[in-house]
């Protein structure tokens, strides 16, 4: 491609006009509204289609919904999940017993949410993830109860998303 | 007290106050180059340190401080130590012969605001001034780095181009004023009118102009020149050596602010009010100052960065021949006897 300069007028070769143009600009941006959005006070907004980390649904009754398949351990591809299920007396005969995520390892692909059976496990808006030790960033259940209440939205949203797969009769 | 006890004591409360005056105005222009660069830029800026981010510079001096100096193998450690002082010194140097204000009278002592006031006043800014050149070039000479002698070697001839510019146009003010005596150049502009910038616009361009180059500013900015030279001469710098040659650059603007003040817009002269009260001139030399302070930031923020062959294209084929026609001209006026305003 050929560039054809452009003819430039004498105003534009004795440089000072267009220095004070510049200047004008630039000084007129100092009262711009500013763009920055003070992180820790004012944290980035989140949403229904956020996915930020794996969090296990604690259901009304108390107990985690997890039946501990294995079916998230093994569709996980980073191998961030592990899991080691044991009975219970309760109708679904079983629980986990322990259930970690390495959150070091987690991409927050959420394959862990699809591959659920039992809706047990869904991707919360929770984001920052920071600490001071490799074993402090190993989650185990304790940390990864949350209220079906806190990822309701979530819920929803894959609920509605998942329409045309689910049948009527699979919800939990 | 007899009078020479107190006239040191007078001298050593004035320098005092002066060189802090300096040193803090510098400490506060970190502040202002960072906050104005991020105001133009749709940013806040430091505010987490203090109220309105206002202790940044001292949280600055205290990691400065705190921060592991390293000397490059191979450098030349007599001369890299130096440097950083030679390039910090011209510039507090330089601000003793600065006239901020007129007669100062305070509980029976009478005293001129200014450490010194030279007959020579403006020859000493120049002769003082051109000495920051040996720190920039020595700097860049001793880190045995290939980006820092580029920096100072490009730093060196660039301050040394401009400084004939610079010299010239300060030249033609001495010639219409009818001295080198930086309080008597301030004493013959009292009004609005007799400021040297009515009668010498060119000279004040061509200043200014020399001014930015002078201090290795942007557009003129080839010392540090990031995208080519990493950080020019100070790229092998750490610690408070690093800091001492930004504490000289901005010593260097504070004092070429208040010379551009003082030799154009008539120092402490209050528009309208020649016989203003000593601290009302005084807050007109800050506002003034102020004001060419702001110019530094502004323009950085404004303008790209030359071309090195650009950059002396314009100190030789232009500045160079502009400041002569007007030292011409203006010589032979006075000459002649031609009232220039």
């Amino acid at each position: 491609m050929i560039v054809r300069r452009k003819e430039l007028s004498l105003a534009e070769r004795v440089y000072l006009p267009e220095i004070a143009r510049g200047l004008a600009l630039t000084f007129g941006k100092l009262f711009a509204k500013k763009m920055t959005r003070q992180y820790p006070e004012q944290p980035l907004p989140t949403d229904e289609v956020t996915r930020g980390q794996p969090r296990l649904v604690v259901k009304e009754d108390g107990h985690v919904a997890c039946v501990s398949c294995g079916l998230c351990e093994a569709a996980c591809p980073a191998y961030a999940i592990t899991i080691d299920g044991g009975e219970t007396d309760r109708p679904i005969e079983r629980e986990p017993v322990r259930f970690e995520i390495d959150m070091l390892r987690c991409i927050l692909c959420g394959f862990c949410e699809e591959a659920c059976p039992k809706d047990a496990i869904f991707m919360s808006d929770e984001l920052e993830l920071a600490d001071t030790s490799r074993a402090a960033l190993l989650y185990d259940l304790d940390k990864l109860k949350r209220p079906k209440s806190a990822l309701q939205r979530r819920i929803d949203y894959v609920y509605r998303i998942n329409q045309r797969w689910r049948k009527p009769s699979s919800t939990s | 007290m007899s009078p020479a006890v107190r006239e040191v004591l007078v001298w050593f409360v004035k320098a005092s106050l002066i060189y802090g005056g300096l040193l803090g105005t510098a400490a506060v222009m970190t502040l202002a180059e960072r906050k104005v660069s991020a105001w133009m830029q749709y940013r806040i800026g430091p505010n987490r340190v203090g109220p309105w981010g206002l202790l940044q510079p001292i949280a600055d001096l205290i990691k400065f401080l705190c921060k592991e100096e390293m000397i490059p193998d191979g450098a030349n450690r007599l001369l890299f130590r130096a440097a950083p002082l030679l390039a910090a010194m011209p510039a507090m140097l330089t601000v003793a012969v600065i006239p901020f204000g007129g007669a100062v009278k305070i509980g029976g002592v009478t005293t001129n605001l200014s450490v010194t006031d030279l007959d020579i006043g403006a020859l000493y800014v120049l002769a003082i001034g051109g000495l920051g050149v040996y720190g920039v070039i020595l700097g860049g000479w001793s880190s045995n780095s290939k980006y820092s002698l580029l920096g100072g070697l490009r730093a060196s001839a660039q301050m040394v181009s401009y400084e004939l510019s610079l010299i010239l146009a300060i030249l033609a003010v001495v010639a219409v004023s009818g001295s080198l005596d930086l309080r008597a150049i301030v004493e013959g502009q009292r009004t609005l009118g007799e400021w040297n910038v009515f009668a010498q616009p060119l000279a004040f361009l061509l200043f200014t102009i020399a001014s930015f180059a002078e201090t290795n500013r942007h557009p003129f900015d080839f010392a540090e020149c990031e995208p080519e030279l990493v950080g020019g001469f100070h790229t092998e710098y750490s610690s408070m050596r690093f800091a001492l040659f930004f504490l000289g650059e901005y010593c260097a603007m504070i004092v070429m602010a208040s010379l551009n003040t003082t030799l154009f817009f008539g120092g402490p002269s209050v528009p309208f009010a020649p016989e203003a009260h000593w601290a009302l001139g005084l807050a007109a030399f800050a506002l003034k100052t102020a004001f060419f302070l702001f110019l530094f930031l502004w323009v950085r923020w404004t303008l790209p960065r030359f071309r090195f062959d650009q950059l002396m294209k314009l100190g030789w084929k232009v500045m160079l021949p502009a400041a002569l026609a007007n030292l011409f001209l203006t010589g032979g006026a006075v000459a002649l006897g031609v009232d220039l305003w």
